[in-house]
């Protein structure tokens, strides 16, 4: 088992009454996963994948990854469990203009307080596998969508994490850059045992993954295997 | 991490050139500002430390308070040094110094004017610290007649020559020729005294007379390590009683204890030598004191300056926040902690005003000569002679560098990452209320600078049409003296000179240096009524020269002998004495020496005129007829000035040969006696200048923000019709509420400061509200027209082109 929630509550207070964003949710994740979260806008699946990947707190419930309680761990704590094993990729991409795509991919290592030879030699392997080599020195700007997310994966693979939490990964691309990306993730998952919970609003795309949660209203609707 | 946390501060810095160079430069102005002041200071605070006894050295000097008129003396009677060094076993050792005025001095065919002659003790130079380079620095001066100088008065008398046994003679005659014992490199720029020649103090009778009423001499005690000079003050109470007590009794002719019953006091005060420059209020000082006032106000100046730049650091970091929100979200979820987030942007603020620093540095190196002619200061800025200047610039930088960066950095780290990358930020915003604030701040100090600056040029407006009661214009000074024996045929030749009105002969000046008498009379014969006045030896010609107004009585008459014995007096000596328009045909008491008294008759009395500074109040004069040749006061017809000044070079060379012709002019005397106000205001108004222009660069900066947030909203009004007034309008109105504001409050604190400053001075100016409303209207103004070139920008564009961008 690589994390567990049970009986995840979260909720904002709107002029006195309360606005629930979860609602009950339990959901167990093994290693090797591939999730697909759908539903309509709003049903909560950002939300709970804000709090999967530890950017959000729930209001009620317990979260375990890798065996620790989250909730009651220390920021310092949580912070590195989140540094080592969980890497992010979002629908905007979200690389850094200001650094290079050989620098955005080195940044989550430099947190990783990990030393500047051995930095490299990720940082190259990575560039090596993703076949962008020759882009490293380039800006975001200067590349297209599909290869900003090409990148965008690249780092989140960089700090070898065990499981990629994806935000609607396509969301921005074309289709054949969709489909490129979400073949991607499918070889990531079967050929390198990376765990991946992406959250996505296409038929299509969910079912690259082995089980596809439904929310709605902040509910587990209906989770189905395929 | 250092080199990474570098690299994206410098993509940064370069990515925002406008904002980068707000920066920038606002920081370089302040910094170079601040540099400035700090050498300024540095060098102020540092006179006379170069003694090694310097907190050892005290200056003995005589205060007291004489008929409610205060006496600040630097010097002291001849026997002061020795009675203090025999009677007090902790004065370790005492020296003098007897400035001997401008002699002549030659040697063989070469000869000059010296203004910087003096006579000192023989253990001058083991109580102040100039080593002698040539010459035994304990036995130099022991021998009457014997000279120590510096290297820059060997070169002018004797070349190359080794100086050292060398004649110097005095061209008047008063001395014995000087031998030249001993060589010093200089005295340092920093130090109260300034002479190019120290000579035995040995040959000057003057120094060994027991007089207790007469004071020449500046005199320096040593004490013990760690003795508090202040317990040695005490005692000098008795010194006074014992030794000046009675010398006084004989010259005034009332006891010591009479004296104090009449509210006198009279005592010898001492002053560390440290605190001399900046701290000397005397009459008679070695050398134009500095004033420790200016020091504050330049550091307060600086601090400000800096602050304000900071400030334009801390609004156009918070004001742009969206732009770095984004980049502070990834970081987190990419793994970056609060911590390192902070460390980041501290760099970048360090790194900005690193440059800003280098950008100072060369301000400085443009702005020192400028700065030096403005303040009479000779400052430089060397690294290679001050090493400690590099570790200190660092460190400097530093601090400035968290200064600006700490409170962007902490308000950038602290944003959560969930809300930035779902784009919920509204950022930009939750710091508003903090940035109105800092900059009514600015703005508040702006306002007060520029008020101070109007206030201290208005009052220079006022000294310079105040009527004085005497006529400065077109009035010649002329140090006859100068002539010897032909002086007298000089005065004959000017007045026959038709271009010349009339001329007069005193030293006694109403306006630059001049002669000064007091004067201890009693009104009819009443000796227990004794009135501290001024005595002016005047000539008959001295109140039609000046113009000056005789109220009642006459003016003296050559032709009556007895005027010898009348004196003209001022209203404030009438009302001093007693009299109100009856003063005329009254008598005046004064004690001679051994108890002899002298009566005078009251002449005339005069209008008050301003005979001493502004910054003193018109006190009681007396006017006594002594002419003396030596200074003539010539008043001129109107007319070609220029070539009456060629005429009198001519006249001046025929009757000397070796004297250069000068003179000075009354109203250049006059307006040079608050020269200090001019420079003061000069800078003052030069930093105001540089305040605002940086409150300014934030302000553009944040306006430029502003337009830029409102883009949409500016669009949107303008597609409804808004016409581009009410665009400008909508833009401006905030700031210039935020400069009303800062009006406001600045308003009572600029009152407080310049009236302080107004206090210096007898006769003033009136603050009045058109003052205040100046300060503001310039304040206003500035600031809207540093927002309204945005604001017009942002009106102009084509709300299309705005809308489709969103």
């Amino acid at each position: 088992m690589l994390l567990q929630l049970n009986k995840i509550f979260k909720w904002v207070n709107v002029g006195g009454s309360r606005t629930f964003l979860l609602r009950d949710i339990n959901l167990t994740v093994q290693q090797g996963e591939f999730i697909s979260i759908m539903g309509p806008s709003g049903s909560g699946k950002s939300t709970l994948l804000h709090i999967i990947g530890m950017l959000d707190d729930a209001d009620e419930g317990e979260y375990v990854f890798a065996d620790q309680n989250v909730f009651k761990l220390k920021e310092k704590q949580r912070s590195q469990l989140y540094k080592q094993h969980i890497g992010f990729v979002f629908q905007a991409y979200h690389l850094i203009d200001e650094l290079t795509v050989y620098e955005n991919i080195e940044t989550p290592l430099i947190y990783q307080d990990m030393k500047g030879s051995e930095r490299k030699a990720v940082v190259a392997d990575i560039l090596d596998r993703f076949g962008i080599v020759g882009k490293k020195d380039l800006f975001p700007s200067q590349l297209s969508g599909g290869q900003q997310q090409l990148v965008g994966i690249a780092r989140a693979l960089a700090s070898n994490p065990k499981v990629i939490l994806a935000d609607e990964p396509t969301g921005n691309l074309n289709s054949k850059q969709g489909e490129e990306i979400m073949e991607l993730f499918k070889k990531l998952n079967k050929e390198d045992g990376v765990t991946i919970i992406q959250v996505t609003h296409s038929e299509k795309n969910a079912s690259y993954g082995s089980r596809t949660i439904h929310l709605l209203d902040g509910r587990v609707d209906q989770i189905v295997n395929s | 991490m250092i080199l990474s946390y570098l690299q994206i501060a410098w993509r940064n810095i370069v990515k925002n050139k406008l904002y980068s160079s707000i920066n920038i430069v606002g920081l370089a102005t302040g910094i170079a500002t601040c540099l400035i002041i700090m050498l300024f200071v540095n060098q102020e605070l540092g006179y006379d430390r170069y003694n090694e006894k310097a907190d050892r050295i005290v200056r003995v000097t005589f205060q007291g308070n004489v008929q409610g008129e205060k006496m600040n003396e630097s010097t002291v009677m001849p026997p002061v040094a020795q009675t203090l060094k025999a009677d007090f076993p902790e004065v370790e050792a005492a020296t003098r110094i007897r400035d001997y005025g401008k002699p002549n001095l030659i040697y063989k065919d070469k000869s000059f004017k010296e203004d910087a002659f003096a006579f000192v003790d023989s253990n001058f130079f083991r109580v102040f610290t100039l080593p002698l380079i040539a010459g035994n620095s304990k036995t130099a001066l022991v021998e009457p007649n014997t000279i120590v100088i510096t290297k820059a008065f060997a070169k002018k008398y004797f070349g190359n020559d080794d100086p050292m046994g060398k004649i110097i003679n005095f061209q008047d005659g008063n001395f014995s020729p000087f031998k030249v014992t001993g060589l010093i490199d200089r005295v340092p720029v920093n130090s109260h005294f300034q002479f190019e020649v120290f000579a035995s103090m040995s040959g000057l009778p003057e120094a060994a007379k027991p007089s207790w009423t007469s004071s020449n001499f500046y005199t320096y005690l040593v004490l013990p390590v760690g003795y508090d000079y202040k317990r040695l003050e005490t005692k000098l109470s008795k010194v006074v009683e014992k030794y000046i007590g009675p010398q006084m009794q004989q010259a005034l002719g009332m006891t010591m204890a009479q004296f104090k019953a009449g509210g006198n006091r009279l005592g010898l005060v001492l002053q560390p030598l440290t605190a001399i420059h900046l701290h000397a209020d005397f009459a008679n000082d070695l050398s134009p004191s500095g004033d420790i006032r200016y020091i504050y106000i330049f550091c307060a100046i600086a601090i400000f300056m800096l602050l304000i730049a900071c400030i334009n650091f801390i609004n156009l970091s918070t004001a742009g926040a969206s732009k770095r929100a984004r980049e502070v979200g990834i970081r987190k979820v990419l793994g970056s902690s609060k911590t390192e987030l902070v460390w980041q942007f501290l760099t970048e603020s360090t790194l900005i005003t690193a440059i800003a620093l280098l950008m100072a540095i060369g301000f400085v190196y443009l702005a020192i000569p400028f700065f030096n002619q403005l303040a009479s200061q000779n400052l430089t800025l060397n690294f290679t002679e001050n090493l400690f200047l590099v570790p200190g610039l660092f460190l400097f930088m530093l601090t400035i560098g968290i200064l600006a960066g700490a409170y962007p950095a902490f308000f950038l780290s602290s944003f959560k990452p969930v809300a930035v990358l779902k784009g919920k930020l509204t950022s930009g915003n939750q710091s508003v209320g903090i940035r109105s604030s800092l900059v009514v701040f600015q703005f508040l100090i702006s306002i007060i600078l520029i008020f101070s600056t109007t206030v201290v040029f208005n009052q220079l407006s006022y000294i310079q049409h105040k009527k004085l009661g005497y006529d400065k214009e077109q009035v010649i000074i002329l140090p006859a003296y100068l002539l010897g024996k032909n002086s007298e045929i000089f005065r004959q030749q000017l007045q026959n000179d038709p271009r010349v009105s009339n001329v007069s002969r005193s030293g006694f000046l109403p306006a630059g240096p001049s002669n000064n008498n007091n004067f201890f009379v009693s009104p009819g014969n009443n000796s227990t009524q004794l009135i501290k006045t001024l005595r002016y030896d005047v000539d008959e010609n001295y109140i039609p020269v000046l113009g000056i107004k005789i109220l009642s009585g006459r003016n003296f008459f050559t032709d009556f002998s007895s005027d010898s014995s009348g004196v003209i007096i001022n209203e404030t000596a009438a009302r001093a004495f007693g009299w109100k328009n009856n003063a005329t045909g009254k008598t005046l008491t004064t004690s001679l020496n051994k108890g002899e008294k002298k009566t005078y008759t009251i002449l005339g009395v005069v209008k008050d005129f301003h005979f001493k500074s502004l910054h003193e109040r018109i006190s009681p004069l007396v006017m006594v007829l002594a002419p003396d040749p030596g200074m003539l006061i010539v008043k001129l017809k109107p007319g070609d000035t220029g070539e009456f000044l060629t005429s009198l070079k001519t006249k001046w060379t025929k009757l000397t040969a070796e004297e250069p012709l000068s003179y000075s002019f009354l109203d250049d005397r006059y307006y040079r006696t608050y020269e200090s106000e001019q420079k003061a205001g000069q800078i003052l108004g030069i930093f105001s200048g540089l305040t605002i222009f940086v409150a300014c660069l934030g302000l553009f900066g944040l306006a430029t923000f502003t337009a830029e947030q409102r883009k949409k909203e500016i669009g949107i009004r303008k597609v409804l019709g808004a016409s581009i007034a009410g665009i400008v309008n909508l833009i401006s109105i905030d700031f210039l509420k935020l400069v009303l504001v800062a009006f406001i409050i600045a308003s009572p604190l600029a009152w407080y400061i310049m009236n302080q400053w107004l206090e210096n001075f007898a006769y003033r100016m009136v603050i009045s509200w058109w003052l205040f409303a100046w300060s503001a209207a310039v304040a206003m103004l500035i600031a809207l027209i540093t927002v309204s070139f945005q604001a017009i920008k942002a009106a102009l564009a084509n709300p299309v082109k705005s809308l489709r961008t969103e």
